[in-house]
C-alpha cells in the first residue's frame, strides 16, 4: 500500500462524489422542471402587508384583505395550504427567484414589469380616466389646459396629478389646469360637471364606466376620453417561466368570475368598480409566451452578454495567439543560448530565465508597461499597452518555454548527436532535422500544460488595464449585478483551453508514429 | 597505402590518462579488430578517431588527409571546413546502433548521403534499396526504427554507414546489445563486407569472430597497445601476461 494506492483511491472518492452529486443535481433540476401541480400541497404568496384593501394587517395580528381572500378561494379550489408571506418590498425578486415564495399577489402593478415576470390576466384596473360631457369639446387630456378638472380627495386621480412619483406630464397638465378641485364624492363630482362648475371629472377607470353607464339609463350624456391619465393594472407575478402554477391560478380565478365567487369577494372589499378580470380585450402581459421566452430568454441573454464579451474573449485570443508565436521560439533561442559554449551568455541566459521564472507576471507586465517612463523617461502612449501586454507574456513564457525545451532535448541520447555528427551533418542540420523534431514530441505533454496556463493567465492583462474577456466581464457583472458574465466567461475559457488541449492531443497523436 | 594513421595519440579525461601514447594503422582493404578488458581506452580510440572526442595530443590522418598534428605536445586540428571533407571519409556504427527514430528505414539511410554529401536523392534512394536489401530488409523500407528488432536496427544501421560510401568504416562493440542468435547474423553480414574488401575497424568481445575475420589485431589495456600483429600472433600465441590473462576471462 504505497502512496500513489491511498492517492488513487482518494481520486476515485472525489470522483465519484462529484458524479453523485452531478446525479442528484440534475435529479433535482429533472424534478423542479417535471413538477406538475398536482403534486403541490402549499401555495405560498407573497404580499406588502402594508396595502390595504389588498394585503395588510387587521390590527389583531391577522393578515386580510381583497388579494388574499381571492388567493385563499383558489387555494382551496386546488386544495392547496395558502401561506400568507409577508415580504419586504425591496426583496419580492429574490424571494421569487428562490423559490421562497410561489408569487406575489399584492396589488401588483404590470405596467412597466411586463416582462419580468410570468402575469395572471390584469383583475385590478388601477388606471385613472377623464370624464367629460358628451357636448364638451374635450377630447384628450391636453384640451385640459385651463379647465376645472374635480377629483376625488385622497384618490388614485390625486396622486396621478400631484404625487411625488406622478409623471411630469400630469404634473405639467395639472399646472396648467384652471383649477384642480378636490370633492368629497363622485356624485357631487357629477353634479358639478352637469352644472358645468367643473369641466371633467378624472377618476378611477372602473368607477368612471359605472358612474357613465348608470347615469346614461337617466338621459345623462357622458364619456369616457380614450387617452387615460394614467394606465395601471394590477396582476399576480409569477416566476418567469412559471406557466404551469399561473395557469392552474388563473383557470381557478376564471371560474370564480364566471360562479360570481369573484364579484363577491370584490364587492366585499369595495372594489367592484374597479376589477376588470376579462374585461380587457387584450392583456399583453398576460398573452405573452413566457414559455418560449424562458428558454430563449435564458439563452438570448446568454447571447447578449456574450456579444458584450465578444471584443474581450478576442483581445484574450490575440493575446494568446502572439504571446505562442513569439514565446516559443524566443524559448527556443534562449534554450540554445543557455546550453551553449560562450560562458557569459550561458550565464545571462540562466539568469534571464531564473528572474522570469521567479517573480511574477504581474509584475513583469507593469515594469515593461511602465519600464519605459521610469527608467528610460520615455513618455508611454496607450497603445503602448497592447505592446506590453504581448511583450511581458512572451518574455516570460519564453522563459518557461526555455527550461522545458532544455528538458526535452537533454532527454533525447546522446547518441542522436553523435550520430548525426559522425555522418557530417552540419549544427543546424543537426539541430532541425534530428534534435528539433525529436525534442517536439518531447515536450508536447508539458507545453500543453503551460499553453493551457497561458490561457487563464490572459486574465493578467487587467494589471495593464487592458479589456481582455476577463476584465471585460467583471465590468459586464458589475453593470449587470449578476455572475452570470463571469460564468460566460468561466466558459469562454472552459471551452477554450478544451480546444487546446484538443488539437495538442491531436499533435501528439500525429507525432506517436514513432517512439 | 594506410586509410587511417595515427601517431602518439594522447586523451585525458581530468585526470585519468585514458589513452597514453597510441600508434594505430589501417590499411585499405583490411580488416582491424581491437580487444581489450574495459576500460582499457577502446572506445575512447574509437571515438578519437571519429573526431567525437578531442585528442590532447598526437598525429593522426585519413588517406591523404591531415586531421591533427602534434604541436608543442598539443593536437592541432585542421580548419573546421577540412574536418568536414575528412568526416567524408569514414562511418560509425554505434552499440546502440543510434538509427534516428523519427525517420523511416529509408530516410534513416538516404537522408545523410542528400543533405550531407548532395548527392542526387533519386539515385541515393536507389542505392539505399540495394543497401538495405543486401542487410535483408526490402520488406522495411517504410517501418520506423521503433518497429524493428535490435538485430534489425543494426542492419539499418550499417546500411546507413555504407550508403555514405566510405573509405573506412568502425564498428564499435556491434553486437554486445544484440542476442547471441542474432550477432551471429550481424557477424555474418560484417565477414561479407570483410571479404568485399570493405576497410574495418571493429572492437569487439567476440574473440572467434575477430580471428575469422580480422587481418590485424590490436590488444588494448591501460590506455596503451600491449600487443599487435596478426589474429594468430596476438589470440593464439599471446605474448604479454595481460593478453593471456584477458584471453583466459572470455573463454570461461
Amino acid at each position: 500500500m504505497n502512496k500513489k494506492n491511498v492517492f488513487k483511491k482518494l481520486i476515485m472518492t472525489l470522483l465519484c462524489c462529484a458524479l453523485l452529486a452531478g446525479i442528484g443535481l440534475s435529479a433535482t433540476a429533472c424534478a423542479n422542471k417535471g413538477s406538475s401541480q398536482k403534486n403541490r400541497t402549499k401555495f405560498t404568496i407573497g404580499f406588502d402587508a402594508e396595502f390595504p384593501p389588498y394585503g395588510y394587517d387587521n390590527g389583531s395580528g391577522e393578515y386580510v384583505g381583497f388579494d388574499l381572500d381571492l388567493a385563499a378561494e383558489v387555494a382551496k379550489r386546488n386544495g392547496w395550504e395558502l401561506v400568507k408571506q409577508p415580504i419586504e418590498w425591496n426583496s419580492k425578486d429574490l424571494e421569487l427567484s428562490t423559490g421562497a415564495i410561489d408569487c406575489i399577489w399584492s396589488g401588483f402593478t404590470i405596467n412597466g414589469r411586463q416582462a419580468d415576470y410570468t402575469w395572471s390576466k390584469a383583475y385590478v384596473d388601477n388606471s385613472q380616466v377623464v370624464v367629460v360631457k358628451n357636448s364638451s369639446d374635450i377630447k384628450a387630456p391636453e384640451d385640459l389646459v385651463n379647465k376645472i378638472v374635480a377629483v376625488q380627495a385622497d384618490s388614485s386621480a390625486l396622486s396621478a396629478f400631484t404625487a411625488e412619483d406622478a409623471s411630469e406630464e400630469n404634473l405639467n397638465l395639472a399646472h396648467s389646469m384652471k383649477e384642480l378641485t378636490q370633492v368629497g364624492d363622485y356624485n357631487s363630482a357629477f353634479l358639478n360637471l352637469e352644472s358645468g362648475a367643473v369641466d371633467a371629472i378624472c377618476m378611477d377607470t372602473g368607477v368612471a364606466s359605472y358612474e357613465v353607464k348608470t347615469r346614461a339609463k337617466k338621459g345623462a350624456e357622458y364619456r369616457i376620453l380614450e387617452q387615460r391619465i394614467s394606465s395601471e393594472q394590477y396582476g399576480i407575478g409569477f416566476k418567469k417561466g412559471n406557466v404551469d402554477l399561473r395557469d392552474a391560478v388563473q383557470k381557478s380565478l376564471d371560474d370564480m368570475l364566471a360562479d360570481g365567487t369573484f364579484d363577491q369577494i370584490a364587492k366585499k372589499w369595495s372594489l367592484e368598480e374597479s376589477v376588470c378580470l376579462g374585461q380587457l380585450g387584450t392583456d399583453e402581459a398576460y398573452l405573452q409566451d413566457d414559455r418560449e421566452d424562458i428558454s430563449t430568454g435564458l439563452i438570448s441573454r446568454a447571447i447578449d452578454i456574450a456579444g458584450q464579451l465578444l471584443s474581450g474573449m478576442l483581445a484574450t485570443i490575440e493575446i494568446f495567439l502572439l504571446t505562442l508565436t513569439f514565446s516559443l521560439p524566443l524559448g527556443f533561442l534562449l534554450m540554445r543560448i543557455r546550453a551553449c559554449n560562450i560562458t557569459i551568455l550561458s550565464l545571462l541566459a540562466r539568469i534571464y530565465i531564473s528572474i522570469m521564472r521567479g517573480t511574477p507576471l504581474m509584475l513583469q507586465l507593469l515594469v515593461v508597461f511602465f519600464g519605459p517612463y521610469y527608467i528610460l523617461g520615455i513618455n508611454v502612449s496607450t497603445s503602448f499597452r497592447f505592446y506590453a501586454v504581448i511583450i511581458g507574456f512572451s518574455l516570460n513564457y519564453a522563459a518557461y518555454f526555455a527550461e522545458i525545451f532544455r528538458a526535452g532535448v537533454e532527454g533525447i541520447p546522446q547518441g542522436q548527436t553523435e550520430a548525426a555528427q559522425v555522418l557530417g551533418y552540419s549544427q543546424v542540420q543537426k539541430t532541425w532535422k534530428i534534435i528539433f523534431p525529436q525534442m517536439v514530441k518531447r515536450v508536447l505533454p508539458p507545453v500543453t500544460n503551460e499553453i493551457i496556463t497561458l490561457v487563464k493567465d490572459t486574465s493578467l492583462a487587467f494589471a495593464l488595464a487592458y479589456t481582455e474577456v476577463f476584465t471585460l466581464a467583471k465590468q459586464v457583472s458589475a453593470a449587470d449585478a449578476s455572475i452570470f458574465p463571469l460564468f460566460i466567461a468561466g466558459i469562454f475559457y472552459y471551452v477554450f483551453n478544451a480546444l487546446v488541449a484538443w488539437g495538442m492531443s491531436k499533435v501528439e497523436n500525429a507525432l506517436k508514429y514513432y517512439d | 597505402m594506410n586509410v587511417l594513421e595515427c601517431r602518439g595519440l594522447k586523451k585525458s579525461f581530468g585526470e585519468l590518462e585514458v589513452l597514453k601514447d597510441i600508434n594505430f594503422e589501417v590499411e585499405k582493404g583490411k580488416v582491424v579488430a581491437i580487444l581489450g578488458p574495459s576500460g582499457s581506452g577502446k572506445s575512447t580510440l574509437l571515438r578519437c578517431m571519429t573526431l567525437l572526442e578531442t585528442l590532447d595530443d598526437g598525429d593522426m590522418a585519413y588517406s591523404d588527409m591531415t586531421v591533427c598534428q602534434s604541436k608543442d605536445g598539443k593536437a592541432s586540428y585542421v580548419s573546421k571546413k577540412d574536418l568536414r571533407e575528412v568526416k567524408k571519409k569514414f562511418s560509425l556504427v554505434f552499440q546502440n546502433f543510434n538509427l534516428f527514430p523519427h525517420y523511416s528505414v529509408l530516410k534513416n539511410v538516404v537522408d545523410a548521403p542528400v543533405s550531407v554529401l548532395r548527392r542526387n536523392k533519386k539515385e541515393v534512394t536507389r542505392e539505399a534499396e540495394e543497401l538495405l536489401a543486401k542487410v535483408g530488409l526490402s520488406e522495411k523500407l517504410d517501418a520506423y526504427p521503433s518497429q524493428l528488432s535490435g538485430g534489425q536496427q543494426q542492419r539499418v544501421a550499417i546500411a546507413r554507414a555504407l550508403a555514405m560510401k566510405p573509405e573506412i568504416i568502425f564498428f564499435d562493440e556491434p553486437t554486445s546489445a544484440l542476442d547471441p542468435e542474432i550477432t551471429a547474423g550481424i557477424l555474418r553480414l560484417l565477414k561479407e563486407l570483410a571479404s568485399q574488401k570493405m576497410t574495418m575497424v571493429i572492437v569487439t568481445h567476440e574473440i572467434d569472430f575477430a580471428r575469422s575475420v580480422a587481418d590485424e589485431v590490436y590488444f588494448m589495456d591501460g590506455g596503451l597497445v600491449i600487443e599487435k600483429g596478426s589474429p594468430e600472433e596476438v589470440i593464439d600465441n599471446p605474448k604479454n601476461d595481460r593478453t593471456r590473462t584477458f584471453l583466459k576471462k572470455l573463454e570461461k
